[in-house]
């Protein structure tokens, strides 16, 4: 496989990991506990709550895709290596990491009261489960551009080729 | 086939020195075997202790598991021992060396002493023969067949089927290439006359190009490079006059003496630095091994385009495999060495260097071949640089910014790019890309010179 067949293979692999992950999130979660929230939501029936919550995955998702597709083109296209020294930058992974948590905690802490449903900690650790751990972090593991394939933290387990 | 290179003298080993670095560069025609041996009175010499260095080291880079379909380290070496056959031993004067106390007062004698001054007579010949062909041509005549084992090895390969190649390289404006151009090619010639169909003698001819200045004129006999001229005129009277000895002869010199920068009589002290005409003789070397055993006899002469610059369109050569190759040396001492010490002993991540995971992970890297590529990279750039940075001269054959740093490093990253002067877009990330990019060897490409052939290959245009 050359260069740009890969790296139009890995786009869409992140685009469709999103996709799934938001669909997971959605399904997980409203067969864990959407029927209690919706309940207990003001003004709220469970078919109502689902469509609200799914505007919820969608945005969390859609964002925490953009932190997976920022470290993919950022390592595609603009860090550069010219120095022994200069290589790694597990920093950078590690900042979308964080922004991928504060995504996947901060957008339904903050905009599901704007949508006017509320949530329990089992949404919560779901989306970070689902969003940061396997749409960031599992998903950078095996998209990660060659030069910085063993950046993401334990990527060195997987001995990967392409 | 196969190839012998004698280097004769300090001028041939720097000129088995190019050699060297053009065989490790996989330059030379054909896969054949090259097997080396130097005549050198002086065997302590500091060019010639640089040359060994790097023979050595590349007798040991021929173990790398690099494959066999590419050029690196394609031909493979064989040191012909000793080496450098010594044909003075240690402490010995011409006189000792005649026997000269058997023939006191004999006519010989006489003769002997109207022909050589006491001076010649006298002086030890620890530092070769001082500038004085007369002296190197009576030692070698007389020690050549008692001492060396080159004309049994040529026998041998002759006697396992092979035709052979021999190329001698020496000045002809000194003392020891003087005296052993002529005489060792005329023994050679004699002793395998059996075999003239299945051998070819070349020869390169070194004429003048460097002058230096003795620091501390003491009443002893060394070189004068105001005798390089005339030495150099009776020796091509000599040559125009007598049968031809080799069966290709090639001529190189030139007209601006580079400066030599410490003058020594000889040893250690005596290292000069390399010089684009010594790259041309290693060329010449090539040329005539590309050359059918036995081909009808040609007169060709080179010339360069501009009057002071050299670049590669002045070399009989394709730059574009020595660039590939100065291209890998450079990503080796820029991108690899600096970090693979710190890799080992884990002040450095490995996560950071996807080579490192892939290829050297639980291979030893502070192995003595490893350490000796780290010292050869080292040596090729020095060498480099030394060519380039000729006075008088304008040489460009890698852009002369990429020797700014010391040990070698480039201090100018974008140059990498352009090497040669030609706009590539092999970045030095492109590089440390590719060196982590899936590839296909075969099951003997292993260990580190797997890792090499990765990054040989990762230098392709």
């Amino acid at each position: 496989m050359n260069r740009k067949t890969r790296t139009a293979v890995k786009i869409f692999l992140i685009a469709a990991a999103t996709i799934l992950c938001t669909a997971a999130a959605y399904y997980l979660g409203s067969n864990l506990t959407g029927h209690s929230l919706a309940t207990a939501s003001d003004n709220m029936n469970y078919s109502r709550w689902l469509e609200k919550y799914f505007v919820l995955t969608r945005t969390t998702g859609l964002f925490n895709g953009f932190c997976a597709l920022s470290w993919f083109l950022a390592a595609r296209f603009f860090l550069e290596i010219d120095e022994a020294t200069g290589a790694g930058k597990r920093i950078i992974w590690a900042a979308l990491l964080a922004l991928s948590a504060a995504i996947s905690i901060g957008i339904p802490h903050f905009y599901a009261p704007i949508l006017g449903i509320k949530l329990n900690g089992i949404i919560f650790g779901l989306f970070f489960a689902i969003f940061s751990v396997i749409g960031y972090w599992i998903l950078t593991i095996f998209t990660t551009p060659l030069a910085f394939k063993y950046t993401p933290l334990g990527a060195q387990l997987f001995g990967r080729k392409i | 086939m196969s190839f012998y290179f004698i280097s004769i003298g300090g001028t041939g080993a720097k000129v088995m020195e190019s050699l060297t670095h053009l065989c490790i560069a996989g330059i030379l025609p054909e896969n054949e075997r090259l097997f080396i041996s130097a005549i050198d009175p002086d065997v302590g010499n500091g060019n010639l202790e640089r040359t060994s260095t790097a023979l050595n080291n590349f007798a040991v880079f021929q173990h790398f598991s690099v494959g066999n379909d590419d050029l690196l380290f394609k031909n493979k070496i064989s040191i012909v021992r000793p080496f450098p056959f010594n044909p003075t031993g240690h402490d010995k004067t011409l006189d000792d060396l005649t026997e000269f106390y058997q023939h006191n007062n004999s006519p010989v004698g006489k003769l002997y002493e109207a022909l050589y001054t006491k001076k010649e007579r006298e002086t030890t010949l620890n530092e070769g023969f001082r500038g004085h062909p007369s002296i190197g041509a009576a030692v070698l005549a007389k020690k050549f067949e008692e001492g060396s084992k080159l004309t049994a090895q040529i026998e041998k390969t002759i006697g396992e089927g092979d035709n052979v190649k021999i190329f001698l390289a020496g000045s002809v404006f000194g003392g020891t290439g003087a005296a052993g151009l002529p005489t060792i090619a005329r023994l050679l010639k004699n002793n395998l006359a059996d075999y003239a169909d299945r051998i070819s003698i070349g020869g390169i001819l070194i004429l003048p190009y460097f002058s230096f200045t003795p620091t501390e004129i003491k009443d002893e006999l060394f070189a004068r490079s105001e005798n390089f001229l005339p030495n150099t005129k009776a020796a091509l009277k000599y040559y125009s006059e007598r049968e031809n000895l080799f069966d290709a002869t090639y001529f190189i010199g030139d007209s601006v003496m580079t400066a030599v920068k410490e003058f020594s009589v000889g040893s250690a002290n005596q290292r000069n630095e390399a010089h684009v005409v010594e790259l041309y003789a290693a060329l010449a070397a090539a040329d005539f091994y590309s050359r059918p055993i036995k081909s009808p006899k040609i007169f060709k002469y080179i010339c360069r385009h501009e009057q002071n610059r050299f670049s590669w369109s002045d070399f009989p050569m394709s730059g574009e495999k020595f660039v590939q190759f100065a291209r890998f040396i450079f990503a080796y001492v820029h991108l690899i060495k600096p970090v693979l010490a710190d890799l080992v002993s884990g002040n450095a991540k490995a996560y950071k260097y996807p080579w490192f995971v892939d290829f050297l992970d639980g291979i030893d890297v502070t192995a003595p071949e490893v350490v000796n590529f780290n010292f050869y990279a080292e040596a090729f750039v020095a060498w480099l640089n030394q060519i380039e940075n000729l006075e008088g001269r304008e040489v460009f054959l890698i852009n002369p910014a990429m020797f700014e740093a010391n040990p070698a490093r480039i201090v100018d990253k974008k140059i990498f790019s352009a090497l040669d002067g030609n706009k590539t877009n092999l970045t030095l990330h492109e590089i440390f890309y590719r060196l982590s990019e899936p590839f296909n060897f075969d099951s003997t490409v292993k260990g580190f010179g797997k890792f090499l052939r990765r990054l040989y290959d990762s230098c392709k245009i």
